[in-house]
């Protein structure tokens, strides 16, 4: 389960790509016109569907994603000035099915509306919360994450369309890509992964081997 | 900026992003509510924002228009100690008493949800309260019995 991140690099403030005050920002209309044009399914080679899911992959096992898909109700900390990944501290956890937090101490009683703009200030978002823990995938490896989530039973019962969906309209996955000062936002783009998640689905969503 | 502290309308001039902490210290005079990291990691400036536990220093001042502030000072005054507060008090928690402001206003928030807590329940509320002096068992004593008289028992 535990997976060793090498020390992310030290990142400036977030891009400004996402617009606040529910206004759709630049990144967020070319999302949903990556949806609006998802390619055909049989149009994409499997070769082209597996580049799409590695792009994916380095998505959803980033630190950003990741950190918040876990298990055990323990979300993880890693950043340039943690050292190694390590468990959140303040003792959260304990029920794995309280993805919001536990009785007296919830996410929210840190974690605000939005950033805190100070250097190791809590990260924030109106919902701040895990992934359920049937949606774990902190450590796990890119055939596994792939089988994961095109697995109705383990995605949420989503089509890979609504995969994409979610992607495109959840605000706590945007945040991966504007998660505040000293932290390493997701790699690439929120459209292109949408765009990669409708390109490996279309390719019949194939998954690495090993 | 109009908030509600303590069951009070207050009128403030400031910026939307300055921290409700300073809010309350600066603008308001409500002193009770202590800095220690400004960060959300030790627990010290927790206020209940619509009944629930917040850190104030983390927490944007716009964040908390419309809503019911409560600070140390609304939880319960000298002539009528909130159930918490009377704990601490019998229970002689305090040291230094830096941080029971903090304490015992997460303490309050949990019993308002759980008015039976066991020790893991408790540690799970209240480990985002640091304490220096390292009273520990004695928040986790005056929690029970609080919890306690909060039951009739």
């Amino acid at each position: 389960m535990k997976h060793h991140f090498l020390s992310l690099v030290f990142i400036v403030f977030g891009s400004g790509a996402f617009a606040a005050d529910g206004e759709k920002s630049a990144e967020q209309i070319a999302a949903a016109e990556a949806l609006a044009n998802a390619p055909a399914e049989g149009s994409i080679s499997t070769e082209d569907g597996l580049a799409a899911w590695d792009k994916v992959f380095d998505v959803f096992s980033h630190p950003r994603c990741a950190n918040c898909h876990v298990d055990d109700g323990v979300p993880m900390w890693s950043g340039s000035h943690y050292g190694e990944t390590r468990p959140h501290g303040m003792y959260v956890g304990g029920d794995p099915d309280l993805t919001m937090g536990q009785i007296g101490q919830q996410c929210n009683t840190c974690h605000m509306d939005g950033n805190s703009p100070v250097l190791h200030g809590p990260p924030g978002n109106a919902i701040w919360q895990l992934a359920p823990a049937e949606f774990a995938w902190f450590g796990v490896s890119s055939r596994d994450v792939c089988e994961q989530v095109k697995d109705p039973s383990r995605n949420g019962d989503r089509t890979l369309f609504e995969i994409a969906e979610h992607i495109e309209h959840d605000a706590l996955v945007h945040w991966g890509w504007t998660p505040g000062p000293g932290r390493e936002p997701a790699p690439g783009s929120l459209s292109q992964t949408v765009r990669d998640v409708l390109i490996w689905g279309a390719a019949g969503a194939p998954c690495p081997t090993e | 900026m109009k908030l509600t502290i303590n069951g009070t309308a207050r009128d403030v001039d400031v910026e939307p992003d300055t921290p409700l902490l300073w809010v309350l210290r600066d603008e308001l005079g409500l002193t009770g509510t202590k800095y220690g990291c400004g960060i959300a990691q030790c627990g010290a400036c927790t206020v209940h924002v619509d009944g629930e536990p917040r850190r104030s220093c983390s927490m944007p001042v716009s964040m908390a228009e419309g809503t019911d502030v409560t600070t140390i000072e609304g939880l319960g005054n000298p002539q009528a100690f909130h159930v918490v507060q009377q704990a601490w008090v019998d229970n002689q928690v305090a040291q230094c008493g830096y941080c029971q402001s903090g304490q015992i206003m997460s303490a309050a928030a949990l019993l308002d949800l759980n008015d039976n807590p066991t020790d893991e329940e408790i540690d799970r509320a209240m480990s985002g309260n640091l304490c220096r002096c390292g009273t520990y068992p004695r928040i986790r004593a005056a929690v029970k019995d609080a919890a306690s008289k909060l039951r009739g028992a």
